[in-house]
């Protein structure tokens, strides 16, 4: 439980309507085996390109498979690839930030040289250049994408690392002569792991994006499994005749970075102090000239 | 001032050498022969013999310190050796797609400016009233678009329904508006951001204040006495988002048909290509540290603060 007050408080001060898509976004993609009406692979070239019908409530791609079934479940295809990028980035994040807050010195130094060098070259240069080497496949996709990922939770969790270990209770705990695998496990890494989580969520819109896009380049999840970067570019020869098989992979994609980007720009706002407005200074000056009179009349 | 330059070309330098490092790392810790991959592109069956002396003649049996050193002396000179697919020398095809990315990014680059300052502008001007917020939703919604759906939707919108542009190819100006477009949808929607918080920061500094007792109007003071102070800010920014675009210029190249860089890349990293590979990141990451370069002195010469620190 520990782990979770930081994570339950912020999500009351969270926009309700970024929520709601995030909401929308896990429930559909964790359900779609069971929300999919109908098949997502199975094609039938005889209803091929079709319009929205009762049959086929989105209607058909140039292969007759239901859009609206395909759509939900690359949901799940995103959900589930975005759940191991940023489970396996935050993993090696948390575990080396923490490392780098605990001792500082020099492994600090190095660690936070390393990370500098990987947020200041775009994730999907990284990625792509993992991908060359190694080859394409679903598992080095994973990787490549944890690989350019870990930097920014490694610099969120080295910084809320720091912040912690510069606690009183952390030198109470000194003291009273705990030992440092007590105060690492039992007191620093699970606060930190809290902090972090909230700022991964609101980094899975750009992972949710680098999949797709990767997938969009044809080295990301493969066909015939459904996904929406590479639905869309599945359907790009057809964009003449049939451009809803383009927009609509694209709006839903769209809709899920926009949830996911509006949780993070709240949260990254609740950090920084806004300017006052004049209505709250206003409001400020009333109640210090309140404070005022409670003291004259005491 | 000069003391400032040469301490950031040293750290440039150690950053170029450090890239380099990593390129040639990431190449020869890639599984698989690579003699076995030349052998067969030139056609022969790869008998261990010819394998051997494949691997012999491109120093595969030289130590590693010795290879890096050849390499990079070769990659000083422009010389990045031979596509493992085609056959053919990598420089070769270098220059004339540096031209095309070339292209891609200064255009970009140059509207994403415009509308960033025009967007951030309008935002600081009525702050949180309907300009703003609309300025702001753009800002959202642009940051939230990926670029290959933006891409798609130009072509769908300015080639399919009004067929105002071509939507392929690299043949003069009308081509070029369309790749454009698409690469700076997202660097203006980020800078639009930079600029209004950046503005809404100056407004509320004292001198704006004392600007402000002066008599001086709402426009010249952003325009004479804020904007000067962003300008640092926003060209840092702005060199982030340039040193972003060669990876937007990976998706939109492929999209609408230009062999640049992005698209060079890309094939290298579908064929597993390595030398091209090689040679794309190693030009990217020089990218990277040059733009920076320029920035911090571009910085140093627009902000006075940080020009008096270092005199």
């Amino acid at each position: 439980m520990n782990m979770l007050n930081p994570i339950l408080a912020r999500l009351k001060k969270m926009p309700r309507a970024a929520l709601i898509t995030i909401g929308l976004f896990v429930a559909l993609g964790t359900f779609a085996p069971w929300l999919a009406p109908q098949d997502p692979s199975a094609q039938n070239l005889l209803e091929a390109g079709l319009g929205p019908m009762a049959a086929h409530w989105l209607g058909t791609d140039h292969l007759g498979r239901d859009t609206f079934s395909r759509l939900i479940i690359a949901a799940n295809t995103s959900l589930v690839s975005v759940g191991s990028v940023l489970g396996i980035a935050m993993t090696i994040g948390i575990v080396l930030g923490t490392i780098a807050g605990y001792h500082r010195g020099w492994v600090d130094d190095l660690l936070m040289r390393i990370v500098d060098v990987g947020l200041s070259v775009p994730s999907l240069i990284i990625s792509l250049a993992v991908i060359g080497i190694v080859g394409p496949g679903y598992w080095t996709m994973v990787l490549a994408l944890a690989l350019a990922w870990w930097p920014m939770s490694g610099r969120i969790s080295r910084a809320v690392a720091v912040s912690i270990m510069s606690k009183p209770h952390i030198e109470a705990l000194r003291v009273l002569g705990a030992s440092p695998w007590r105060i690492y496990f039992g007191h620093l890494l699970p606060g930190t792991i809290g902090s972090v989580m909230v700022y991964a969520t609101a980094d899975a819109g750009t992972a949710a994006l680098a999949v797709a896009t990767l997938s969009f380049l044809g080295l990301g999840i493969q066909p015939p499994t459904p996904e929406w970067g590479q639905m869309l570019v599945d359907a790009l020869p057809y964009l003449e005749s049939d451009p809803r098989q383009v927009l609509l992979p694209g709006l839903a994609l769209t809709a899920a970075v926009i949830g996911f980007n509006t949780l993070g720009e709240s949260i990254a706002l609740n950090r920084i102090p806004k300017p006052l407005t004049r209505r709250m200074l206003a409001a400020r000056r009333l109640e210090v000239a309140s404070w005022d009179k409670e003291n004259s009349d005491a | 001032m000069i003391h400032f330059i040469s301490k950031r070309l040293k750290h440039s330098l150690v950053l170029l050498f450090m890239a380099s490092l990593v390129c040639f790392t990431l190449v020869v810790s890639a599984p698989g022969n690579v003699a076995v991959l030349i052998a067969e592109l030139r056609g022969a069956v790869a008998t261990p013999g010819y394998v051997e002396q494949v691997a012999e003649e491109i120093g595969l049996h030289k130590p590693l310190l010795m290879r890096y050193v050849d390499w990079l002396g070769d990659a000083v000179r422009g010389d990045f050796g031979i596509s493992y697919r085609t056959g053919t020398d990598v420089s070769a095809d270098l220059a004339n797609r540096m031209f095309v990315t070339g292209t891609l990014i200064v255009g970009s680059a140059a509207i994403a400016t415009l509308i960033s300052l025009a967007l951030g502008f309008l935002g600081a001007f009525w702050p949180y009233k309907l300009p703003d917020r609309v300025s702001r939703g753009l800002a959202l919604l642009g940051a939230s678009t990926p670029t290959f759906f933006v891409g798609a939707l130009m072509i769908y919108g300015f080639s399919v329904t009004f067929q105002l542009l071509p939507s392929f190819g690299f043949n003069g100006p009308k081509s070029w508006i369309l790749p454009w477009l698409t690469v700076a949808v997202l660097p203006a929607a980020v800078l639009s951001r930079v600029v209004r918080v950046g503005l809404e920061e100056a407004m509320t500094s004292p001198f704006v204040l004392t600007a402000k007792s002066k008599g001086l109007g709402r426009t010249a003071i952003l325009f004479r006495e804020a904007l000067p102070n962003i300008t640092p800010l926003f060209i840092n920014a702005l060199g982030t988002q340039v040193g972003l675009m060669t990876a937007t210029a990976i998706i939109v190249e492929p999209l609408f048909a230009w062999q640049g860089l992005g698209d060079y890349f890309l094939a290298g990293v579908r064929f597993r290509d390595f030398m091209v590979v090689q040679a794309c990141l190693l030009i990217f990451l020089t990218f990277f540290i040059v733009v920076n370069l320029i920035v911090d002195l571009a910085v140093l010469l627009t902000d006075p603060r940080i020009r008096r620190q270092w005199s």
